[in-house]
């Protein structure tokens, strides 16, 4: 098991390693055919190809992976014949290498599934040692002409796109749907002034039709965009080595659902914060060895790292098998930064390591001590629409879950008003709406509740949760919407519901600070903005101002 | 590399050039007038009962105030954002960050300038843009000792310009202590 393990991790540090040199080098021989074929040198660019293949050979035959080593061996004698000799240029004999260059992306993408097209191999290999044999011109051009053929087939499978046109046409689809918001906009504003009519109902038919195609293109601009976690899991292998080696423990990563797909706009900031929180808990969270064997532990640490997807995005989680969080610690910590801690509960406790400032490490080391908190991490994640929590067993460890969205761009909210504020909160929070008469809230230790299915919902003021001057009074509130994030459900008293509107999150500007209640904005169909509340915050215990607030 | 005067090449020597020549080197040798700085090319707006300038040069636009929603949790010198062409603006209240009773409901003169500060597009609600005025290096003064705070050190100095007084903004000073604030 723990073999397997190890040999796991190598393959995907192996694979986090080799497959952007492979797709360098892919894009360095098309640079190359597209010179060649101008009448222009290539030797500026000559040596780096050499060397990203020569390392990918060098790698893969480390690894085992006899197939890629070959083709990436081929490559290079091919390379180095086309190079030295301007007369073997021919198309065929390009296309031969720039089928071999995908032939080997390939080959080290599905390294750790060990699926290997070994027909496809072995034919193109046979290829190239015709060529370089210098067999006769037609058979050389048999062979052309068959991976032509392949290289055909292989294009209806994969197509490199640069990453930026993909963001662009998710613009696009993030206009269209704006567009169509407002066009939706105007068919209400229709029916409000004349009634139902056989126009505003064709209307309706027609804009319910386009708002159809655009949630089709969105979904597929959307699947365009995922890609799988292990790009990023594979960076860590070598990341928690390093981090065990520096300070003389024994570690070992174990990870889990790398094959969970995301947005790559997303994995892309999860990089940071899970090195961040990694090299923790490599560095803080796990005991040195000595404390371990006294604890009665096994010398080598286990952090783990999972993905699974859920309903509404990914969850991510970081353990660890050392010591825990240190409830007393923090809580000291915490008052001398002049926090008040009113609870011993741990549950109340443990979230405030994500406090600017507050860090239960004695010693900074290089690793981890960078100047950078948990803050950071807590307002990266929020920055993209996710959350973090933390929970801890003391001596037995300690477990980071972060939620994040499978995509940035695209949000089905609920809207509602309240104050007459108009805000949205991510549809996925929502279980439903319930419209509130009077007497049904019910005020126990000065916090409000409703009976809600049978059980008591605790209820916030939507007004005064944003802070909002009073509009109405209390009596306005007419709906409660029931919102929940993971294990908390609190209800939100709200003026009036507005609907269900898809829409394009954008971020938030650094300069409006540590907005936690907001985990971005939008531009709605009448052009004004919305902020998109965070469900997270929305179930988090209630900051003293709000509490006193409803009482 | 600054040329030397005996580089250029010297004219036919008539006694006249020769001369010529000659006082132009005693001049360039005699100490240099003081430089005149080029005069302020500056926004001015109003703030309460103030004139405020910004080199112009700062400047992107100036918009009218359309919807600005307010964001919860924001700090207090945050008014809102707003939409621009697609993109989501943050309006800084100035008058608030300047210590200013804050501004109501914008009236019909209130405007939005979009500067640049620190990387960032910025908006500021002001109560009113005046015009673009040029004011004369020397007509600067500095500002009082008394009037300065630590609060105030955003005030680079006073333009005067016949009997106004516009008072000149460091942005990049406001708007980093609004940030920490």
């Amino acid at each position: 098991m723990t073999g397997d393990n190890a040999f796991a991790e190598l393959i995907h540090e192996y694979v986090g390693e080799c497959l952007p040199l492979a797709e360098q080098a892919a894009d360095g021989f098309l640079d190359v055919e597209r010179r060649w074929n101008g009448g222009l040198q290539v030797d500026d660019v000559a040596p780096r190809l050499k060397g990203l293949v020569h390392t990918v050979k060098g790698n893969s035959a480390m690894m085992g992976q006899s197939a890629a080593a070959e083709v990436a061996h081929a490559i290079e004698d091919l390379f180095a014949t086309l190079l030295s000799d301007a007369s073997q240029r021919e198309p065929a004999t390009l296309d031969l290498l720039l089928d071999g260059a995908n032939l080997l992306i390939e080959l080290v993408r599905n390294a750790a599934s060990g699926k290997t097209d070994s027909a496809r191999v072995a034919s193109w290999a046979g290829a190239v040692r015709a060529l370089l044999a210098g067999q006769s011109a037609p058979a050389a051009m048999a062979t052309g002409t068959s991976s032509r053929r392949a290289a055909a087939e292989g294009a209806i499978d994969t197509v490199r796109v640069d990453f930026r046109r993909l963001d662009a046409l998710q613009e696009i689809v993030g206009e269209a749907i704006i567009a169509q918001s407002r066009l939706r906009d105007i068919q209400r504003r229709m029916v409000a002034h004349l009634g139902f009519t056989e126009e505003t109902a064709e209307l309706d038919a027609s804009i319910n039709a386009v708002e159809k195609t655009t949630q089709k293109l969105e979904d597929a601009v959307m699947a365009t965009r995922l890609v799988p976690l292990s790009g990023v899991f594979g960076r860590f292998a070598r990341l928690v080595r390093d981090a065990a080696q520096s300070t003389g423990k024994q570690v070992r990563l174990d990870t889990v659902g790398g094959d969970t797909r995301l947005d790559k706009a997303i994995v892309d900031r999860l990089g940071e914060p899970l090195v961040h929180l990694i090299t923790n808990a490599v560095v803080h969270g796990v005991e040195r060895e000595d404390v371990r064997r006294s604890r009665g532990k096994s010398v080598e640490a286990v952090i783990r790292l999972s993905a699974a997807s859920v309903s509404d995005g990914v969850i991510l989680t970081i353990s660890d098998d050392g010591g825990g969080l240190d409830a007393d610690r923090i809580a000291e910590r915490a008052r001398a930064l002049g926090l008040e801690v009113n609870s011993s509960a741990t549950d109340a406790i443990y979230p405030l390591i994500f406090v600017p400032g507050l860090s239960t490490v004695e010693a900074v080391s290089s690793l981890a001590g960078r100047g950078v908190g948990l803050d950071v991490v807590a307002s990266s994640l929020h920055a993209m629409g996710g959350s973090i929590t933390v929970e801890s067993a003391p001596g037995r460890g300690t477990r980071f879950i972060l939620r994040v969205p499978v995509t940035l761009a695209v949000v089905r909210t609920l809207l509602f008003e309240v104050s007459d504020e108009r805000y949205a909160i991510p549809l996925a929070h929502v279980v439903e709406t319930v419209r509130v008469e009077d007497g049904d809230i019910h005020e126990i230790n000065h916090r409000g509740v409703v009976l809600w299915r049978g059980e008591l919902l605790p209820v916030v003021d939507g007004a005064a949760l944003v802070g909002a001057g009073a509009v109405g009074g209390d009596a306005a509130r007419k709906y409660t919407v029931v919102v929940h994030a993971g294990t908390r459900r609190r209800g939100v008293l709200v003026d009036r519901l507005l609907g269900h509107r898809s829409v394009v999150a954008k971020g938030l500007d650094p300069a409006l600070g540590r907005t936690r209640l907001v985990s971005g904005t939008t531009i709605m169909g009448d052009g004004r903005v919305t902020c998109i509340l965070d469900a997270q915050r929305l179930v988090d215990p209630l900051p003293a101002h709000a509490a006193t607030a409803l009482s | 590399m600054p040329r030397k005067r005996t580089d250029q090449p010297a004219p036919v020597a008539t006694r006249a050039s020769l001369l010529e020549f000659a006082d132009a080197v005693s001049v360039t040798d005699a100490p240099e007038p003081a430089p005149v700085a080029p005069p302020l090319h500056l926004v001015t707006f109003v703030l309460d009962r103030e004139e405020f300038g910004i080199p112009i040069g700062r400047v992107r636009e100036v918009l009218r105030v359309g919807d600005i929603t307010r964001v919860p949790e924001a700090p207090l010198h945050i008014r809102g954002v707003t939409s621009v062409r697609g993109r989501i603006l943050p309006v800084v209240e100035l008058r608030t960050r300047l210590g200013l009773p804050g501004l109501g409901e914008p009236g019909m003169r209130a405007r939005i300038i979009v500067v640049e500060a620190h990387g960032r597009v910025l908006g500021l609600l002001v109560d009113a843009v005046n015009q673009v005025v040029n004011v004369p290096a020397d007509a600067v003064l500095a500002p009082p000792g008394e009037v300065l705070s630590a609060q105030t050190d955003y005030v680079t100095g006073i333009g005067r310009l016949d009997s106004r007084l516009i008072i000149l903004l460091d942005l990049d000073r406001a708007l980093l202590l609004a940030e920490a604030a």
